[in-house]
């Protein structure tokens, strides 16, 4: 509960919560009460980034994530919203497919790594694949509750002003009036592959997963410190201009 | 209403008109004939039908049997019908001018002609300064106007207008049918209107048509309909007034 504190006041409790977190974990560290071994000082954190920038690997890596990371939210997303929306529309298409959607939905994403390198190999293609499936289910069914709540008052609407085609009600009526859930649900996507990424590489395609695991085959907790928060800097990043985007589009919204 | 609209052919008729659910006849025999300019109120007990006529008169929904006819088509720049619902039903995606513009996309309209003719029926209601705002800005009796402002844009030759005060409080409902009777002298179409307000409907009206169950179990129909020969001005405080909403009221209550 943030009520009763100013701005000002909650920042300075947030980092004061931050800094305390980084000074007990540098201090249990330094007096012996946590081994070494098992996790680096944060003091050591920015010059281990600096020498993996220095080294040009950081550049590598994120850039290798990044494409397959865009590929296959992309594809999930755009795949996603456009079977979730016809299901919505299209009586006939959401029963021909209500079974196998219910058969396939608990599978969870990296269940088809097996068939990710099968089909793919050990290469990026396989990565984007298994992101994409994390994020087409969330849009899936973002976009398939979205539309079918879209009440039948604004339907009326449209046919009693001469919109009563299929393309005219989809554009005018069952996009707009879903767009907060449909766009909810590409926000959740991409942080839903943020989280299959990291393990889409763990068994050898190039990025972030896989410098992690080379990392810690060596013991080398810091660079696997410094990999997860460029996770999560990088999933902060998409979001904030994502959620820019959100806003702008839904300005409509109170 | 005008002599030249009861020469005039009809806007609207509906001869015979069934309707009903899933088994159950809802009303039935219902006979309208509509000039133009002419208004005409729908009033009845509550669940006796009104909007589902409403709705099968403007062809959102087909009577099991009979025949609706509105002559009219759409020309390229207007069409034959439109719409106020009871609830304003603005689009919230789209500001004012935009949900205006609704019934003018898809007639041969430029984009300019289209913003004109919006902006027309806005300052009929008094609301072009608000056209560029968002609906969710603006009060019930403002979103309202709109409603009406959008069915009006299309030039219908019929205006259907489906209880379009009753969710407004009681100054902002007085204000507005004031406004509709003003704006019955400046526009052409025909208008039907369902309340269940019979003062409104005396109010506003050339002619109330009664709907009422005929006997227990049996689908409702027309049980009478009443001619309101009362000067459109002042009619509230006209001597004839009274007397004939008390009328129409016990034309419900026998029904």
């Amino acid at each position: 509960m943030t009520e009763g504190l100013t701005r000002a006041q909650r920042t300075l409790y947030s980092a004061l919560g931050l800094i305390g977190f980084l000074l007990f974990w540098e201090l249990s560290l330094r007096s012996g009460l946590l081994p070494g071994s098992l996790v680096p000082l944060p003091s050591t954190i920015p010059s281990v980034l600096w020498l993996e920038l220095l080294d040009g690997i950081w550049f590598e890596v994120v850039r290798s994530s990044l494409s397959h990371y865009s590929v296959g939210v992309l594809l999930g997303s755009i795949l996603g919203i456009t079977v979730g929306m016809s299901a919505a529309l299209l009586p006939r298409f959401n029963a021909a497919h209500a079974w196998l959607a219910r058969l396939l939905r608990p599978i969870p994403p990296l269940a088809w790594i097996p068939f990710a390198i099968i089909w793919f190999g050990i290469n990026p293609s396989a990565a984007a694949f298994i992101i994409s499936i994390g994020v087409f289910w969330i849009n899936y069914f973002a976009s398939y509750s979205a539309v079918h709540s879209v009440g039948p008052g604004y339907e009326e609407v449209a046919r009693a002003f001469g919109q009563q085609r299929f393309l005219a009600r989809l554009t005018k009526v069952s996009l707009p009036a879903a767009a907060p859930g449909i766009l909810g649900g590409l926000r959740a996507g991409l942080g839903q592959g943020w989280m299959t990424v990291v393990a889409a590489e763990l068994f050898g395609i190039p990025g972030i997963g896989q410098r992690m695991m080379e990392a810690s085959s060596l013991l080398a907790t810091d660079i696997v410190v410094v990999y997860m928060l460029t996770i999560a800097a990088l999933y902060a990043t998409f979001d904030f201009l994502f959620m820019l985007v959100q806003r702008r589009l839904l300005r409509w919204q109170s | 209403m005008t002599a030249s609209g009861m020469t005039s052919p009809p806007v609207l008729s509906a001869r015979n008109v069934s309707l009903g659910f899933a088994g159950t006849s809802i009303l039935a025999g219902v006979d309208l004939t509509l000039h133009p300019q002419e208004f005409v109120a729908i009033v009845g007990a509550s669940g006796v039908g009104k909007s589902t006529l409403l709705r099968a008169l403007a062809g959102l929904l087909a009577p099991r049997s009979g025949r609706v006819e509105i002559p009219a088509a759409n020309t390229p720049d207007t069409r034959a019908w439109s719409m106020v619902f009871q609830a304003p039903r603005l689009f919230p995606w789209r500001r004012v001018r935009s949900n205006v513009e609704l019934g003018l996309e898809g007639l041969t309209l430029t984009r300019a002609e289209r913003r004109r003719r919006a902006l027309e029926p806005l300052a009929l209601v008094g609301l072009d300064e608000l056209a560029e705002r968002w609906p969710r800005t603006l009060s019930g009796g403002q979103q309202q106007r709109v409603g009406i402002a959008r069915a009006l844009a299309v030039r219908p030759r019929v205006l259907f207008m489906d209880e379009p005060f009753s969710a407004l409080d009681a100054i902002t409902r007085r204000r507005l049918q004031q406004e509709l009777v003003d704006l019955r002298r400046r526009t052409e179409a025909a208008i039907v209107f369902v309340t269940h307000d019979i003062e409104e409907a005396v109010l506003l009206a050339d002619r109330v048509m009664v709907l009422g169950g005929q006997a227990p179990d049996r689908p409702a129909g027309v049980v009478q309909t009443f001619e309101v020969p009362l000067p459109l001005d002042e009619r509230r405080d006209h001597p004839g007034f009274a007397p004939l909403v008390q009328q129409v009221e016990a034309s419900i209550g026998n029904h």
